[in-house]
C-alpha cells in the first residue's frame, strides 16, 4: 500500500507545473467557499445572538398559550416548585423573571405604542448586563421606581433623562394600567426594532402597574448557547408539572429560522456550481496525465503490471492532489476567516439600514466553526473519488501494444 | 269562493313584498333614532366575562348627537374617575391617578376598550346603519317573544365599513334592536349582539341588557346593563371638552 502511495507521489511531481496549477485551483476554490460559508454562518450567529440571545434568551417559559395570543390573561407565579422542575436538566444557570406587555407611552404630547418589560434590576445587571447598555443617565438604583427607555423611543418622543414618561394600557384581567415615571436612563439595543419600542421598569413596579401582584408572564432561562437552548427547551417542554410552555429560540423566532434556512440553501447552490467547475478542472488534469503516459502504461502492462493496480495508482494520484489542495485551502482559509472575526466588515449605509430593520448588528462577521471546513474537505474528497473511477474504466480494457503505439 | 280567497291572499303577498322592500330602510331608520335620541344620559354596568374570570365596572355616560359623548368610570376603585371623551373621531382619555389627559393614537383604535369585547374604534365609529348600508327585508321572526323584522344590511361600495354583512332583528312594535349579527367579508359570523330585559326608560321602551358575544372565542362575552337612562336632556356642547373631563364626578 505504502508502495503505491510512494509511486503516486513521485508520479505527481514528475510534472510539477501541472500539479501546482491543479493544487492552486482547488486551494482557491476551498478558500472562497469556506470564506463564503463562514461569512454566512457568522451572519446567522450574529442574527441569532442579536434577536434571541442577548436579551430575550435562548429559552423562555410562559403559561401555556401565551406566545400564541400574547394577551394579559397568561400570568403565573414563579414558585419554588417550578424553579426546581426547571433546574432538573442541570443546564440552566439562571432564571430571569419578567413581565412583558404593551402599553401606550406618552411624553411631551407624543404618543407611541411600546413594549414594557418589568425586570429584576439586580439579576439583569449580573446576567443580561442591562446596566451596560445604559449610555445616558444611569441604571436603576436599589428600590427605586423609574424607567429606562430605548434610544430609538427616546429619540422619537424627544425624551431626555429626567423627563416624565406616562404609560397607559391594560393590565391583568382588564384592569387599567396607568403610571407616571421619571426617566432614569436611556438604553442602547443592537436591535433597532427593540430600541424603538422598549421601556424597562423594575419588576415590582410592573406588577403594580399591570395589577399582577406576585406574578410574571415570562421566565427567561439563561443557558450557554443557542444549541444548548434548543436542547433544554425540547427536554422541558410538556415535561414540567403544570400548564406551561417551554420555548427555544427556534420556536420563538420561526421567521429567523426560515430566513437562515433559505439563505443557507442559496449558499449551497453557489458552492455546488463552484465545485462543479473545480471537478471538471481535476478531471481535465487527470485526462492529460493519462494521455501523456499512455506509452508508459503500455510498457508497464507489457512487463506484467496488473491493470487494476495501475488504475489504483492513478486513483491515488487524483485523490492525493485533491485532498492536499483541500487541506492547503483550509489552512489558508482559517486565518482569513479568523481575521474577519477580529475585524468584522461593516456594511455600507443602505445595507446597514436593512440589517437594522431585521434587528441585527450591521456587521459581517465570520465564524471558524470546524463543520464548515470539514464540509469543504468532504466535498473535494467525494469529487476525487468519483473522478478516480475513470482510470479503472479506461485502463480495464487497455492493450499493451495499442498503448505503446499511440 | 275558496279559489277566490287563495287568489286574493296570493295577490296580497305579491303586492306586499315590494312594500316591505321599501320599508326596510324606514324600519332601520326608526330603530336608529330610537337608540340615539338627541341627547342622553345613562347609568350602566359593564361585565366582562372570560373563561377564567369576570370583571364588573360601573359608569355614567352622556351623549349628544353623533359626535359627542363622555364616559365616566365610577367603579372599581382603581379606575374611578377615569373619563373617555369622544369628539368627532377623536378619543381622549383622562386618567386621574396620573393626572394625564391622553389622546388615543390611531394605532390604539383596534385595541380593546377597557378590556371589553369592544374596540376603541367601536366607540368612535362613524358608520351609520342608515346611510352606509343597502337594506333588504329578509323575513319575520320572533326574539324572546317579540315579533321582529329581520333585515339584512350590505355595506355600500364606498362606505368605510369593516363588516361584510349585518343582520338586524328589529321588533315590530317598538323598533328595538333585539339581535344583531355581524359577518365578515367572507360571510363568517364574527359577533352577535343581543338585547333583552326590556324596560321603560324615560318613556322609551328599550332592552336594558345587551350582550356582545364574539363567536370564535368560547366562554367570552361583554354584558352591558342599563340601570337608568334619560333622554332629551339639556346639555351644552362645552360639556364635551377636555377641560370638563377633569371636573366630572
Amino acid at each position: 500500500m505504502m508502495f503505491y502511495f510512494r509511486l503516486a507521489w513521485r508520479n505527481l511531481w514528475r510534472n510539477k507545473r501541472r500539479t501546482a496549477i491543479t493544487l492552486a485551483s482547488i486551494f482557491f476554490a476551498v478558500i472562497l467557499s469556506s470564506l463564503m460559508m463562514s461569512l454566512k454562518e457568522g451572519t446567522y450567529e450574529n442574527m441569532i445572538k442579536t434577536t434571541a440571545g442577548d436579551f430575550s434568551g435562548f429559552v423562555q417559559v410562559h403559561a401555556d398559550g401565551y406566545w400564541e395570543e400574547k394577551t394579559m390573561d397568561y400570568f403565573f407565579e414563579f414558585s419554588e416548585e417550578l424553579k426546581d422542575s426547571l433546574s432538573d436538566t442541570g443546564e440552566v444557570d439562571v432564571f430571569l423573571p419578567r413581565i412583558e406587555s404593551f402599553a401606550l407611552a406618552e411624553a411631551h404630547a407624543n404618543t407611541k405604542g411600546s413594549i414594557v418589560i418589568g425586570i429584576d434590576p439586580e439579576l439583569e445587571k449580573t446576567y443580561s448586563k442591562l446596566d451596560e447598555r445604559v449610555f445616558e443617565g444611569s441604571y436603576f438604583a436599589k428600590g427605586e421606581i423609574s424607567v429606562l427607555v430605548g434610544k430609538g423611543l427616546a429619540d422619537y418622543m424627544e425624551i431626555a433623562v429626567g423627563d416624565t414618561l406616562v404609560l397607559l394600557g391594560q393590565g391583568y384581567r382588564a384592569v387599567t394600567a396607568a403610571g407616571k415615571y421619571a426617566v432614569k436612563g436611556i438604553v442602547k439595543f443592537g436591535s433597532p426594532e427593540l430600541s424603538k419600542q422598549i421601556v424597562f421598569l423594575p419588576l415590582e413596579e410592573a406588577q403594580r402597574l399591570f395589577g399582577a401582584y406576585g406574578l410574571i408572564n415570562n421566565l427567561v432561562l439563561k443557558v450557554d448557547d443557542a444549541e444548548t437552548g434548543m436542547k433544554v427547551a425540547h427536554k422541558l417542554d410538556g415535561e414540567i408539572p403544570g400548564s406551561y410552555e417551554v420555548m427555544g429560540w427556534e420556536d420563538l423566532y420561526p421567521d429567523l429560522v426560515n430566513m437562515i434556512e433559505t439563505d443557507r440553501v442559496e449558499g449551497y447552490v453557489f458552492m455546488f456550481i463552484m465545485y462543479m467547475v473545480i471537478a471538471f478542472g481535476i478531471f481535465g488534469t487527470m485526462l492529460m496525465m493519462m494521455a501523456e503516459r499512455r506509452h508508459e502504461f503500455g510498457v508497464l502492462i507489457a512487463i506484467g503490471m496488473k491493470r487494476l493496480k495501475l488504475a489504483f495508482v492513478v486513483f491515488i494520484e487524483v485523490f492525493v492532489i485533491s485532498v492536499l489542495g483541500a487541506m492547503l485551502g483550509i489552512l489558508g482559509a482559517y486565518p482569513v476567516c479568523y481575521y474577519f472575526i477580529l475585524f468584522p466588515i461593516r456594511y455600507g449605509e443602505n445595507v446597514a439600514k436593512m440589517a437594522e430593520e431585521f434587528g441585527m448588528e450591521p456587521v459581517l462577521r465570520t465564524t471558524v466553526e470546524p463543520a464548515i471546513f470539514l464540509q469543504q474537505a468532504t466535498v473535494i474528497a467525494i469529487i476525487a473519488i468519483i473522478i478516480g473511477i475513470y482510470p479503472f474504466i479506461s485502463l480495464s480494457g487497455a492493450n499493451a501494444v495499442d498503448e505503446m503505439n499511440s | 269562493m275558496k279559489t277566490a280567497s287563495i287568489f286574493i291572499s296570493a295577490l296580497f303577498i305579491v303586492v306586499s313584498l315590494p312594500a316591505f322592500g321599501q320599508n326596510a330602510l324606514e324600519i332601520v331608520k326608526k330603530a336608529d333614532e330610537k337608540m340615539k335620541g338627541n341627547s342622553s344620559r345613562a347609568e350602566m354596568t359593564i361585565e366582562i366575562v372570560r373563561p377564567k374570570w369576570t370583571r364588573e365596572m360601573s359608569m355614567t355616560s352622556w351623549a349628544k348627537g353623533d359626535d359627542y359623548s363622555i364616559i365616566l368610570i365610577q367603579s372599581p376603585a382603581r379606575d374611578k374617575g377615569t373619563v373617555f371623551l369622544k369628539r368627532d373621531k377623536e378619543i381622549w382619555n383622562w386618567v386621574p391617578s396620573i393626572e394625564r389627559n391622553i389622546k388615543l393614537p390611531p394605532s390604539m383604535m383596534m385595541q380593546s376598550w377597557m378590556g371589553t369585547d369592544f374596540t376603541n374604534d367601536d366607540l368612535v365609529k362613524q358608520s351609520s346603519i342608515v346611510t352606509d348600508y343597502e337594506h333588504k327585508y329578509l323575513k319575520d321572526s320572533t326574539v324572546a317573544g317579540f315579533p321582529c323584522y329581520v333585515i339584512e344590511l350590505i355595506p355600500k361600495a364606498d362606505a368605510a365599513v369593516v363588516w361584510g354583512k349585518i343582520k338586524l332583528w328589529i321588533d315590530k312594535e317598538e323598533y328595538m334592536q333585539l339581535r344583531t349579527e355581524f359577518y365578515d367579508e367572507d360571510g363568517f359570523l364574527i359577533n352577535i349582539m343581543t338585547g333583552d330585559e326590556v324596560k321603560t326608560f324615560d318613556g322609551k321602551k328599550l332592552p336594558s341588557r345587551m350582550e356582545m358575544i364574539p363567536v370564535e372565542k368560547p366562554g367570552q362575552k361583554t354584558v352591558i346593563i342599563y340601570n337608568d337612562m334619560e333622554f332629551e336632556i339639556d346639555i351644552a356642547d362645552n360639556f364635551f371638552t377636555t377641560q370638563n373631563m377633569k371636573r366630572l364626578k
